[in-house]
């Protein structure tokens, strides 16, 4: 599947909650509607970013695993 | 007083000749601000001011002259602050928080502490017995580690109404137990551990709770012949329905058990089939 990205970020080794705390600065900076590309660490990361994104209404559009991390396609509410 | 006595309801003689370390009944580790100052006035005055926290959430004095015992025991009385336990018998109940503030708590932990510390605490078994209650499978309370351990528990269910496919629940499930097959999530129950991961990060919501309440496991043990807990039962909602199983254990354990021989270890014994059929009988 493919997507329109608007931005990507790369969460490697940036813990919670700053992870979180980057990504929402990201998704301030594009159009609702638009795609966000995230990637993020596997374990302590995964639970709680998509959980956040979740609590905030944005669409969480794909999961793909790759190499020990694991990009997020967000869409922006 | 006679030191064995004084041992049951946690007033300890230290390797010190003459001096006593002084456990007090804390359930799942909650204390109020006010009884913990009363603790520190009592330290400051008895003991050495200092108070030390035991591995089991609970709260201890050290270093309290033998003579000062008495006179720091009626303290922790007007305190409303009971005398712990120690010795061979069940000691205090460890719990989470659980549901009442932690994100990922599936159940009351509080709460059933509180009926667990009120129906067993200080209740003679054949060796120490160690209760404890955590919110769900992280196990912060470790509840495999103890004689009897109850856990939260959630399990899932797939529906694909919402569903848009994305694929979070097959790469957040800590066991793997999502896969995809042919276009439908599916879920496999052997390898599920019911920690409601699935049902709370789905951005769809697709995962939904089909069942939800405490899981049973009997004979855990740390110490120097370690051993899990047992999985006896899972997904009881009713907590009369489980303190049951619990009478039965600990019932069981008193008629089975041996001297110094831990629950787990008498489990081993026995064989855990059996053991497992004797306390749920009648539940």
């Amino acid at each position: 599947m493919e997507f329109n990205i608007a931005k990507s970020i790369n969460l490697h080794d940036v813990v919670c909650p700053m992870n979180f705390v980057k990504t929402k600065v990201e998704l301030e900076s594009i159009n609702p509607g638009e795609i966000l590309e995230i990637f993020l660490d596997e374990g302590e990361a995964m639970l709680n970013v998509p959980r956040s994104l979740k609590e905030e209404g944005h669409k969480i559009l794909k999961v793909i695993p790759i190499d020990g991390m694991y990009k997020i396609i967000v869409e922006k509410k | 007083m006679d030191p064995a006595e004084l041992k049951k309801i946690g007033i300890i003689q230290q390797k010190q000749k003459g001096l006593y370390a002084m456990r007090l009944r804390v359930v799942g580790g909650d204390l109020t601000a006010l009884q913990l100052k009363e603790i520190a006035r009592i330290s400051e005055k008895y003991a050495d001011g200092e108070v030390h926290l035991s591995t089991r959430q609970g709260v201890e004095i050290h270093n309290v002259k033998q003579a000062d015992v008495a006179a720091a025991q009626k303290k922790f009385q007007q305190a409303g602050i009971e005398m712990g336990a120690c010795g061979p018998r069940v000691r205090i109940i460890v719990a989470c928080p659980g549901e009442a503030t932690c994100r990922w708590g599936i159940v009351d932990t509080k709460g059933l502490a509180k009926k667990l510390d009120a129906e067993y605490f200080r209740k003679d078994t054949p060796h120490k017995f160690k209760i404890s209650v955590t919110g769900c499978p992280h196990n912060c309370a470790k509840a495999t580690e103890n004689d009897i351990g109850v856990m939260g528990g959630i399990l899932p269910k797939w529906e694909e109404k919402e569903c848009t496919h994305c694929d979070l629940c097959v790469n957040v499930c800590p066991t793997k137990a999502i896969c995809k097959e042919e276009g439908q999530y599916k879920l496999d129950v052997k390898k599920c551990i019911f920690c409601s991961i699935c049902t709370a990060l789905c951005p769809t919501s697709s995962w939904v709770v089909e069942k939800k309440g405490y899981s049973l496991f009997i004979g855990g043990t740390m110490g120097k012949t370690p051993r899990l807990g047992t999985r006896v039962a899972d997904f009881i909602e009713d907590k009369n329905k489980l303190m049951k199983l619990t009478d039965n254990t600990i019932r069981f354990y008193r008629e089975h058990g041996r001297k110094k021989e831990r629950f787990g270890h008498l489990i081993d014994r026995m064989g855990e089939k059996k053991v497992i059929e004797e306390i749920s009988d009648g539940v």
